[in-house]
């Protein structure tokens, strides 16, 4: 009979033993395996983390989830980190905290007005929409890809609470400025960081210049946890807000199993309650359920150690594309990052050039006919989308850049499961479709 | 408030000047994050290795300045816990804590003529605020601080430190065994009702000098304690 502590040992072996002979090996042949835009990579570490927590069987919030929040702060040297079951529900988060009533005249109230771009991920204005707002979409700038200051700038009007954005691809935006124009005129800043873990800016990690910012931990970013995201913030308040928003409005801050952490669970006066009610089921705010898993967590936990690597990698590949494509300039406007930011680029972001022989979709059909994946800006320019063409926006002045970039921009990615075999094949794969153009 | 952290620290020092009465210093080598005026877990399960479920544990003011590098509490023996406490722990042992919790000082109240009132053990989240760069920001504080007698005033060298950091803190020390309890209704007429009071101490001390400042038109919004159940 055995225990289960070497029960454990012995599941934990076979793991390793599995995953060796399962995933550990994989061969690129040229032509025939797929070159992916985006992809989990990982190795036995995170196998053996999400069978651990398997077999705890914990399955809420627990020590994984401890382990993985910490390991987050301590990276981006943040005080508070709320994870939530994706990038998404943390910007729904973030912004559901600046609607609480708790924050009196700050408030953010349907009509208000909110600065965002048209040319990115659905998700930056949802809860914008969802929550009665007004988006205010400003152009963004062909080389960075990100919002344009001046005309952010202009379009602030005495209804402007707040500016809701993100580092497109990686790739921050000034936050000099957007911090100096939210100061001037009182603004609430959320960094969607969704795109940019790892990224710098002015030294520091985006992320950790808004009073909010967001992280997705899905496949295709940074770090993953198949599905995941956090929100993350410096503000005690507004932690405590994103917390009751993300468990269904409770006042409470215990996790999952923890009971009176506060110690004073029967001992306080809320709302029209009895004196004493058991404070776990008070709810201060509408609140969501959107926490996420220890499974989920505990896998988080073991990408975390391989954060910086992903990032150097991705940087490495960044270049590795921008040897490729900057042999023809003549065709493709290549990205820049933004002055004094250091990007952990989510993707290689190319706009074919209107005086190219091709179009972006030409080159796109053709890169995926030989294998090559790849993605367009997101929604391109999210104003012509059906799910926001009836919707209550205001487009600042013009985006004539945001429709250069839906019509004539992709992205190529950067992850860390490149290899140099799928650059090589990629660079004769360009250079065999521009060439075919060119004689 | 940073997030809350599990940390594996070592007792570095034990002080018990007074029978029953210990004063607890941590280490740890992740260093400490946390505001003045919060509390911490202690777990002293010996079967407890950081992983799993948190096991069995206690609340305590943290007594330290989160700019001091070890962190301190002081506990009195009340009860099977804390007994077990003075039994097992020993300079050197290995506890597990789980920090920080609270939010005393974080909740809005005014910094003019804030007045602390303190019960014996009770004054230990105040000398976190007091001994902290932060309290610079309060303007001619306040604070009565009652002990049985003069041997179980224990913080006299971090009350000298207070009031060089903010030097218009004005300190009521009372000792019982001289001139008897702290007279509630004598700080009401020493201080305005519109101050923000703050009160740590035993439950009951808590409970009938909330309920008198009260009904002596203290809005209760400016009554904040510290207490758990």
């Amino acid at each position: 009979m055995h225990d289960q502590k070497q029960l454990r040992q012995e599941i934990i072996a076979k793991t390793i033993e599995y995953y060796q002979v399962r995933f550990a090996q994989t061969e690129f042949i040229p032509g025939k395996s797929k070159v992916n835009y985006a992809g989990r990579v990982f190795d036995e570490l995170e196998m053996v983390n999400a069978v651990e927590a398997s077999l705890d069987f914990w399955l809420t919030e627990g020590r994984f989830s401890e382990e993985f929040a910490e390991k987050i702060a301590d990276f981006l040297g943040v005080d508070n980190v709320l994870l939530t079951n994706s990038g998404s529900s943390a910007n729904l988060l973030a912004f559901s905290a600046l609607t609480s009533s708790k924050l009196g005249d700050k408030r953010l109230k349907a009509g208000d007005e909110v600065i965002s771009v048209a040319a990115g991920f659905p998700a930056t204005v949802t809860p914008i929409i969802q929550y009665g707002l007004i988006p205010v979409f400003v152009d963004v700038d062909i080389h960075t890809y990100n919002i344009d200051i001046e005309q952010a700038e202009r379009a602030i009007t005495d209804k402007t609470r707040c500016i809701f954005i993100a580092h497109t691809l990686g790739n921050p935006f000034n936050l000099d400025a957007i911090m100096k124009l939210a100061n001037k005129h009182n603004l609430w800043v959320i960094e969607d960081n969704c795109d940019a873990f790892g990224s710098r800016y002015d030294g520091k990690y985006t992320g950790t210049f808004g009073h909010l910012a967001t992280i997705s931990f899905y496949p295709a970013h940074h770090i993953t946890t198949g599905e995941g995201g956090a929100i993350i913030t410096n503000d005690s308040q507004l932690a405590k807000l994103v917390r009751a928003f993300r468990d269904w409005g409770r006042d409470c801050y215990c996790m999952g199993g923890e009971n009176n952490t506060c110690g004073k669970r029967f001992s306080q006066q809320f709302g029209n309650l009895p004196f004493g009610y058991d404070h776990k089921y008070v709810y201060s705010e509408i609140g969501y359920n959107l926490k996420m898993t220890d499974i989920q967590a505990a896998i988080g936990s073991a990408q975390m150690d391989k954060l910086e690597e992903f990032c150097d990698r991705r940087r490495a590949n960044f270049k590795k594309h921008y040897t490729i494509f900057s042999k023809y300039p003549q065709y493709f406007s290549l990205p820049s990052a933004t002055e004094n930011s250091d990007p952990a680029w989510f993707a290689f972001i190319v706009t074919v050039k209107s005086e190219a022989p091709f179009t972006r979709d030409g080159v796109t059909r053709h890169l995926n006919s030989k294998l090559i994946e790849t993605r367009n800006l997101f929604a391109g320019n999210m104003t012509k989308q059906p799910a926001f063409v009836n919707k209550n926006w205001r487009i600042a002045d013009k985006l004539d850049v945001t429709d250069q970039i839906m019509n004539n921009t992709f992205f190529l990615g950067t992850y860390p499961g490149l290899t140099d075999d799928m650059f090589e094949y990629e660079r004769k794969i360009v250079d065999e479709f521009v060439i075919s153009y060119t004689v | 408030m940073a997030i809350v952290k599990k940390y594996q620290v070592t007792i570095v020092a034990i002080e018990n000047k007074i029978e029953g009465v210990y004063t607890l210093s941590f280490s740890s080598e992740k260093g400490f994050k946390y505001s003045p005026g919060q509390f911490l877990h202690l777990a002293i399960d010996p079967e407890f290795d950081g992983s799993g479920q948190w096991p069995e544990s206690r609340c305590f003011s943290m007594q330290s300045s989160p700019s001091e590098e070890y962190v301190r509490i002081t506990y009195a023996i009340k009860g099977d816990f804390t007994r077990q406490m003075e039994k097992t722990l020993k300079v050197g042992s290995e506890v597990w804590l789980k920090l920080p919790y609270g939010e005393l000082f974080e909740q809005e109240h005014k910094k003019v003529r804030t007045v602390f009132i303190a019960g014996g053990t009770g004054v230990t989240p105040f000398l976190s605020l007091f001994t902290h760069s932060s309290f610079t920001e309060y303007t001619n504080p306040v604070l009565y601080a009652g002990f049985r007698d003069k041997t179980m005033n224990l913080y006299q060298d971090e009350l000298e430190t207070a009031k060089k950091i903010n030097r218009n803190l004005i300190v009521n020390i009372i000792y019982q065994n001289e001139a008897g309890m702290i007279d509630i209704e004598k700080i009401l007429t020493d201080n305005q009702t519109d101050c923000s009071f703050f009160i740590s101490g035993p439950p009951v001390m808590i409970k009938l000098f909330k309920q008198s400042l009260i009904e002596k038109g203290v809005p209760a919004s400016n009554v904040s304690t510290d207490d758990w159940e």
